[in-house]
């Protein structure tokens, strides 16, 4: 009974600081899905273009970033890329953690969302464009006002599974010192050793955070289901 | 008014068109048929360059539309294609599929091009459809506001793809009535069909192809009762 009351107590003292953290990690996500849809859709489009001075660079970002782990991505970028820079001019430079996240983050999440955007362009049917290219559009109004609104009824879905991911895999951002929702726990239980009270109520502010994707997400496809009278 | 001259297309080692001559006169209607795989889509095609020639020249209109720098969108511009499984736009009404084309490359107004496209649905008896869905009409239906939507661009020659193969029988007829109108208005049409009564109706000629060359060609009569090539006999002793 001492026990459970103890964990309660834990519970609540941890609170106002896995907030804080949560607002971290919110900040982060948040950047990194605005910057990560713009990466992916660019190397989406670069993928998918004949000229291989777009096709090429995205072929490698994509391969490159989804071929390594984010944690060592993580760490290549805080520690490595300043380390090299310092080396090389002999200037101290560092990264601000946060700053250091949010972009690696973004750039990870580019590559993942490039496939997704890549994939739903693929999968509207061919006879769409050569119907607008008949009508004597070009391929940008085609591709602005017949592919792309099918194609988005097929990309959200799986991008939303993409964005609960990356929310979830922002708590590797801990090993640089961002303050985010686990590294908040992680400092409290090195004070505390209230591992599980604390780890436990880190998982559910994460299945929270998580649910409020999915709830939005599912608001999203709803809307987009009004005019979605195809098949 | 359309010109084809030594026409052929590969698709790698593949030869599909082995060398296509022909001419198609002003308000004209040719009806292709042939064999699946005897290059009749592909020809068809190449006439809005959907396929790029690998060889030969196609005019239109005195225009040469195979020199690599011409303006391929100002072709098909005046070049309607309908297509065998309609394509159209899912996500639009019936008539902003008709409406969208001329306001995004003809530049009308809202309020012309949607004025068209009611002319038009109406001249294809699907007034009342306007504001359904394409997966809500049936493929009749469809096939109609696709003919609508090709007709909205004003072009000076339409080009059919089995435009009645994909369709349930009992839907036949009310597309091949709306192309039968087209022609009495004196469009230049070329078909690849094998419905014999339309070919007969208002066809001027027959192309019979296979495996990439016009085997043979006449008057529909000439092709459907009296074919002189063994090839045109056995294809249309399996079709008719």
């Amino acid at each position: 009974m001492s026990l459970l009351v103890s964990y309660l107590e834990h519970a609540v003292a941890v609170f106002p600081s896995l907030l804080r953290g949560a607002v971290i990690t919110i900040e982060v996500t948040t950047f990194a899905i605005f910057f990560g849809l713009i990466f992916g859709t660019i190397a989406a489009f670069g993928k998918l273009s004949k000229r291989s001075i777009f096709k090429v660079p995205s072929i490698v970002y994509i391969d490159f970033i989804r071929g390594t782990p984010l944690f060592v991505q993580i760490l290549l970028f805080y520690y490595g890329i300043p380390g090299l820079i310092t080396a090389a001019t002999g200037q101290v430079f560092r990264i601000d953690p946060i700053i250091a996240g949010i972009v690696v983050c973004s750039i990870n999440s580019g590559a993942y969302n490039a496939e997704i955007v890549r994939a739903g362009i693929k999968s509207v049917d061919r006879g769409q464009m050569e119907a607008a290219r008949s009508l004597g559009m070009t391929e940008r109004q085609a591709m602005k006002d017949v592919i792309m609104p099918q194609a988005v009824k097929l990309i959200i879905p799986p991008l939303g599974n993409e964005f609960i991911a990356l929310l979830k895999d922002s708590s590797l951002l801990a090993i640089i010192s961002v303050h985010e929702l686990s590294k908040n726990g992680m400092l409290y239980v090195s004070k505390t050793f209230a591992a599980f009270p604390t780890y436990i109520s880190v998982a559910l502010v994460y299945l929270a955070l998580t649910m409020g994707i999915s709830r939005i997400l599912a608001y999203v496809e709803r809307r987009l289901g009004v005019s979605d009278r195809s098949e | 008014m359309i010109e084809v001259n030594n026409l052929h297309k590969h698709f790698g080692k593949l030869e599909v068109l082995k060398g296509i001559t022909e001419r198609v006169e002003e308000r004209e209607v040719v009806c292709v048929i042939g064999p699946s795989g005897s290059g009749k889509s592909t020809f068809l095609r190449c006439m809005n360059l959907l396929e790029t020639p690998t060889a030969g020249e196609i005019r239109i209109n005195g225009e040469l539309v195979t020199d690599p720098k011409i303006d391929i969108n100002k072709i098909r511009e005046e070049v309607g294609m309908v297509f065998q499984r309609f394509n159209l736009f899912p996500h639009m009404t019936a008539l902003k599929n008709v409406a969208l084309p001329p306001m995004r490359v003809r530049g009308l107004s809202e309020k012309e091009a949607y004025d068209r496209a009611r002319d038009l649905l109406k001249k294809v008896g699907l007034e009342d459809k306007a504001n359904v869905y394409p997966s809500s009409l049936s493929g009749g239906q469809q096939q109609r506001v696709a003919i609508a939507r090709a007709l909205a661009m004003r072009p000076k020659i339409m080009l059919f793809d089995e435009p009645t193969s994909a369709l349930d029988p009992e839907m036949v007829g009310e597309v091949l009535n709306v192309m039968k109108d087209l022609a009495k208005e004196g469009m230049t049409m070329i078909v690849v069909t094998h419905e014999m009564g339309f070919a007969r109706e208002v066809g001027d000629r027959v192309l019979f192809m296979d495996e990439g060359v016009i085997v043979e060609k006449g008057t529909p009569d000439e092709i459907f009762f009296n074919a002189q090539n063994e090839r045109t006999k056995s294809f249309l002793s399996k079709i008719l």
